[in-house]
This record gives structure tokens, sequence and C-alpha cells, in this order.
């Protein structure tokens, strides 16, 4: 689909245009993902809210006042999450100074951490799946070096006795496949709990 | 923005300045954006698995179990598919959940569900033939399928029914109908996905008592 840029997207929300609101959220929301995954620490439920709730406050501003320039709207909805994140933050760092640490393990929600670990466990499937099928131990050492370990390139092409080419087409093999198999099995998420309206 | 700035940014490898610009970058390029949450999801991903145990990146490989675990897989799906197709020529199951048309029966009642982090209370699916509105934020030029779950006290969940290529009415909601006699008494929760993505699906639990 083409890109349709945030003067234009910025006027006919104004207008009144579904379309547009529809078309700013297929736009802005996987890189919104990009930018709160980093600074939700893996918590998918906070990640989610935080996302809608950003493209909620952009479409209400655009239905309403507009921003200051409308060609920066990518930045605008940029630094709106980055305020939702760091003011999601502080409550957080509020809430653990205020509260009795005992007290809220003997309360603990059992459901809210088995939620947090789902929230990984999709990826870690895929991940397994991934594992199990790359024949060699060689490829499975290199993912453990690269993503886990922080090791530079070329340390790991010696280490293992690999060439960059080589390196670069396993490591690009492995992302595809795992891309793959989360595209395919369209792992299910449990983290949110609904409410009737 | 090539792949290596997206490895970069995703060890976090990269100064201040350069992240925000790259942020920016993604959110005016939503493909790009979904290769870089893949690139987030794998490292996250590995990182779930090694903290259990490194063993699955160094094991050895053991061509006879797989032969044996492939053979015993074939079996079960050719059973599972015996007994779906011996299930379906004698009994026709009745609807459960259907989409919503013009053609659509009306429905007794109607009942709204949306995700609201923390809450406490599980909605109530009321009874007779229920038109439910799912809200959230959804891309009406994608397709969403919809299936509905039954929540077994074991944590086993069992799918009774699924919809597929369904289109939400707006950007803010997606309804379906369900046929709350057909249910039997219990928890349930509908998974809503957006199709042809690896987007993670949502849940939104209700109770039918």
């Amino acid at each position: 689909m083409d890109f349709i840029p945030g003067g234009e997207l910025s006027r006919r929300i104004r207008l009144g245009d579904v379309s547009a609101e529809s078309e700013l959220i297929r736009q802005f929301e996987p890189g919104l993902r990009v930018l709160l995954r980093r600074r939700t620490g893996g918590d998918y439920g906070l990640l989610q809210d935080l996302v809608q709730e950003t493209l909620l406050i952009v479409i209400q501003r655009l239905r309403g006042d507009g921003i200051d320039d409308p060609q920066k709207l990518a930045a605008f909805a940029a630094q709106t999450a980055r305020n939702l994140a760091i003011a999601s933050l502080r409550k957080a760092e509020r809430q653990k100074t205020d509260v009795d640490s005992e007290a809220t393990d003997r309360n603990a929600d059992p459901t809210q951490s088995v939620d947090r670990i789902a929230s990984d466990l999709e990826a870690a499937l895929a991940v397994r799946a991934l594992l199990r099928e790359l024949p060699q131990a060689r490829d499975r050492l290199m993912l453990k070096r690269f993503y886990l370990d922080d090791h530079d390139k070329n340390l790991i092409c010696q280490e293992l006795d690999l060439s960059e080419a080589a390196f670069n087409q396993a490591l690009s093999r492995a992302r595809r496949r795992f891309r793959q198999i989360l595209e395919e099995r369209g792992f299910a998420k449990r983290d949110l709990l609904s409410l009737g309206l | 923005m090539n792949q290596e700035q997206i490895e970069q940014y995703v060890a976090g490898n990269m100064g201040e300045a350069e992240a925000l610009a790259f942020e920016e970058y993604c959110l005016a390029n939503p493909e790009f954006a979904r290769q870089v949450e893949y690139e987030q999801r794998l490292k996250a991903g590995l990182a779930q698995v090694a903290s259990g145990s490194t063993a699955e990146f160094v094991r050895s490989e053991h061509p006879l179990t797989w032969s044996l675990a492939a053979a015993a897989g074939v079996l079960i799906a050719l059973f599972a598919v015996f007994s779906i197709w011996n299930s379906g020529l004698h009994t026709p199951a009745p609807t459960i959940m259907a989409a919503l048309s013009v053609t659509s029966p009306h429905a007794d009642t109607s009942l709204r569900l949306a995700l609201v982090r923390g809450s406490e209370t599980v909605p109530a699916l009321p009874k007779g033939l229920v038109r439910v509105e799912i809200v959230g934020l959804f891309d009406a030029g994608n397709m969403y399928s919809v299936a509905l779950d039954r929540r077994e006290q074991n944590q086993k969940i069992d799918t009774v029914a699924t919809l597929n290529d369904q289109h939400p009415s707006s950007p803010m909601s997606l309804e379906v109908l369900i046929d709350s006699k057909q249910l039997r008494p219990g928890p349930y929760s509908l998974r809503v996905r957006k199709q042809a993505s690896g987007e993670e699906a949502l849940d939104f639990g209700f109770m039918k008592f």
C-alpha cells in the first residue's frame, strides 16, 4: 500500500474521513510497536496498552485542534509514545516505592505473572521450532553468540570457522524462517482481561 | 536504513539521537518497522529459551529420534483427519457463531467487549442470539479471524467455532453473532487475529452462565 504523507492524513482526519484514521493506524502501528517494545521491557500487555493509547491520542488531536506542523505527524506520534512510556515507567517506580513488597508477594495475582511469561512465550515457541529445524549445531551456536552473547561478527566467524558471507547467509535464513513460523502459527495472546461496556 | 542499523538498534548499541531518528523512520516505513520488530522478537525469544537451559543450542542431531517423531506425527494427523471426516458425516454442527451481515437474523440482545488492563470483572453473555461488538483498533483494509474458545478448568482450551475473513465494521469495532443457547455454561473467550500477519491474537473473555 502507498504511504500517505502526514500533512494529507492530518487534513483528511480533520475533515472526518474515517478511512484516513484507518490508514494512520496501518502506517504508524508497526513503528510504534518497535519504539514501545524497547521501552516496555517485554511486558506485552503494557506495550499493547501504550500503542492503543498513543493512536487514540493522535487521532483525537487530529480530529480536534490538529498539530502545529502536520508534515511532522510521525515525529509527533513518536514523541507521544515516548512520553506515555516515560509516564508509565514513573508510575511503576512510584508504585514500587509505595508498596509493602512482602504484602505484594503474599497477595500476588498468579495470572499476572503467567501472562507476563506468556507474552514472551510466543517468540520462545517460534525460536524452539527454529532451533529444531536448524540442521547444524554450528548455526544454533551462531545465533546464541550473536544475539545473546553480543559477540562481534568477526569473532564469531573466526570461532566457528565461517566466512562472512556464510555467516550473513545463515543469519538471514534464520530470520526469514523465524518470521515464517510466527506468521504460519499466529500464536494466541492471552494477557489482557476484557470488560463488557 | 539497513540491516546493520537494525542490529545496532535491537542490541541497544545505537546512540540516543540516532535511535530517535531510527524510530521516526520506522513510523514512516511500516514494512521496515515490521522487519525490526521480528528482529526484536527473535532476540527476546532466544533469551527466553536460553533462560531455561542452553542445551537446545548445543544439542547434537539424533536422526532416528526425529524419524520416529515424524512417523508418529503422520499417524496422529491421519487419525485426526479420519475422526473429523467421520463426525462430519453423521452430525451437522449447529451454528454457534456467525458473521454479521444484512441477511443475519435479528439479535435478541447485544454485548460490547473491550480490553481493559487490570479489570477484575468478567462480562456475562446474555441469553438468546447475541450481537457481540468487539471494541479495539482495527485495520479496515485487513481481514480478521475470530475464534470462540472454551476455557476448561484444567487450562485446556477448546476452540468451538471459528470465523475467517471478517471485516471490521469500523476502525474501532468488529461484530459477530453468537447463539448463547448453543454454549455450555463456563468461561469463554473470543480470540481475534489479523490474518496474514505475524501479529499476536487478542483475547476477549466472557462467562456463559
